[in-house]
């Protein structure tokens, strides 16, 4: 298991994911996960997964399709929860309380952990709406309140200058990457305080796959994050930490550089070099 | 929106920065160990002399940072077009900045016995050579800081300047040990020294070649002449 604090004193820790010389000494974990295991029916999906996933830092999960990815990420905000024969068991302690305890509520874990999905799914609605509806369900405020922070959601998005002039336009007409970053405003609007990123840019071009990866660059000073990205370079470029899974355990998780330089394990380094038979 | 010519991502820009950075400080100091070499042979200082031996430490220090930063840059940027030959680049020049800070701390290494014997002439040759060497870095460095592949081109063909002017000091270094047997110790270390500062020329031509190849993509190859004729059959002629 990865003792946190030897990894964020090691030189290369720091503040844009491959400043080197930069030493943070102690590390802190946002969540804790603890021998978690998933399954669906009868299938162990999840295999006794403990982790540590850093504070205001990117934490990439990659693997071959199938390894368990997604359905680790889900159970970071018990997206399963809505389908019978899904079962968590473990412990992800986020904030000293385990959010995998029946008794912590929905709502109060979906407005702490955000996510935003492969294929950005804007609301049929205005874009203005698209951002208030989820604050609303979770605070009251008045107008002027609402278009304020409407308005610091989109600019932490870096969407506010393309679409401050038409919020009032139905969100169906921006373009795949302006709709995914309306989906990251979405998502950061309830000022969570972790960001679940599943395949984030997998429908994007490329360079709007840069503008989204420049953003979580930007978004990691406000938030933890995880990315599920089956693009091994972008897990490269744009995260801390990388976690390589496969058929759902978790074979190796270190800091991104390490992982992608000189991985500890054979299976690692067969992945990511493109030997895996 | 970004300016055009920055990368959207912008810690990218700032990696690529950094690393062409680090090799414009090697070469700063790489041109002022060379310059305190020439100094403390001609003030016959021991102790400046062994400082600037010393002082190579940094420049190995350096190389290594470079060498990690490429890898890194690799590995986690994938870097293609300019950028990979850059990078590529960086790692070629820092190489050869590291050997020409060697050559540097052995001629000042080489001046603490030359110190101990009595002035010779000779040696005035030798400040004559290193300036040229000198001069040859310090372009050279500035092309590679403005991707400047015409002033490297320069660099790369007035080596031959300097392999002419080695070739004098060579011939000059002959006569005075054939003169006068007293001579030959210090002339010897001289050789060794005008010898180090003719290498320094030419990992500034690999420098030049590089900057060339960052620019243009392709390898600078044409005749390159050379007029160092100390090792030709016919030399004593």
């Amino acid at each position: 298991m990865t003792n946190m604090n030897e990894v964020a004193s090691q030189p290369g820790f720091g503040t844009s994911p491959h400043a080197s010389g930069v030493d943070l000494g102690q590390m802190p974990a946002k969540m804790t996960v603890r021998d978690v295991n998933f399954h669906y029916g009868e299938f162990h999906a999840i295999k006794n997964i403990v982790m540590d996933v850093p504070e205001k830092k990117v934490t990439a999960i990659i693997g071959p399709s199938g390894c368990g990815k997604s359905t680790l990420l889900r159970i970071f905000n018990r997206i399963y929860a809505i389908y019978p024969n899904l079962r968590a068991s473990g412990e992800i302690i986020l904030d000293g309380e385990n959010i995998l305890d029946p008794k912590y509520s929905m709502n109060r874990l979906r407005s702490k952990v955000g996510m935003v999905f492969q294929k950005p799914v804007p609301f049929p609605m205005t874009i203005f709406e698209n951002v208030a509806y989820g604050i609303r369900h979770h605070e009251n405020l008045s107008r002027s309140e609402m278009e304020s922070r409407v308005e610091q959601a989109l600019r932490g998005a870096a969407l506010w200058d393309e679409v401050k002039d038409k919020l009032k336009q139905s969100a169906l007409g921006l373009s795949g990457g302006q709709q995914q970053r309306l989906c990251i405003a979405r998502g950061i609007a309830l000022k969570p305080e972790v960001l679940l990123l599943d395949e984030p840019t997998s429908a994007l071009d490329p360079i709007a796959t840069s503008r989204i990866e420049q953003l979580v660059e930007e978004l990691k000073k406000d938030f933890t994050i995880v990315i599920v990205t089956h693009n091994m370079q972008q897990a490269a470029r744009c995260s801390d930490m990388t976690a390589f899974m496969y058929m759902g355990e978790l074979i190796e998780f270190d800091r991104t550089e390490k992982i992608f330089t000189k991985p500890d394990k054979k299976q690692t380094e067969d992945y990511i070099t493109g030997r895996f038979g | 929106m970004n300016n055009p010519h920055e990368h959207i991502i912008k810690s990218y820009d700032g990696e690529l920065k950094r690393l062409t950075g680090e090799i414009v400080r090697m070469g700063e100091l790489a041109v002022a160990q060379l310059e305190a070499a020439i100094d403390v042979v001609e003030r016959r200082d021991e102790r400046a002399a062994q400082r600037v031996v010393d002082n190579d430490d940094a420049l190995d220090a350096l190389e290594q940072e470079v060498s990690q930063d490429v890898v890194r840059l690799l590995a986690l940027r994938a870097p293609i077009a300019g950028d990979l030959r850059n990078v590529f680049a960086a790692l070629r020049i820092a190489a050869d900045i590291e050997r020409i800070g060697d050559y540097a701390a052995n001629v000042a290494k080489r001046s603490i016995p030359l110190s101990r014997v009595a002035p010779i002439t000779a040696a005035g040759g030798l400040a004559n050579l290193a300036e040229l060497a000198a001069d040859q870095l310090r372009n050279v460095l500035k092309a590679y800081d403005e991707q400047d592949a015409d002033a490297a081109y320069q660099v790369w063909k007035s080596d031959a300047d300097l392999d002419e002017a080695y070739t004098v000091v060579f011939r000059a270094l002959l006569t005075y040990m054939m003169e006068d047997p007293r001579n030959i110790t210090p002339c010897t270390h001289l050789l060794f020294m005008a010898k180090n500062i003719e290498r320094i020329g030419d990992h500034a031509t690999n420098i030049a070649e590089n900057v060339w190849f960052v620019v243009h993509g392709e390898p600078l190859v044409a005749p390159r002449t050379k007029r160092d004729t100390t090792a030709n059959p016919d030399f004593e002629k």
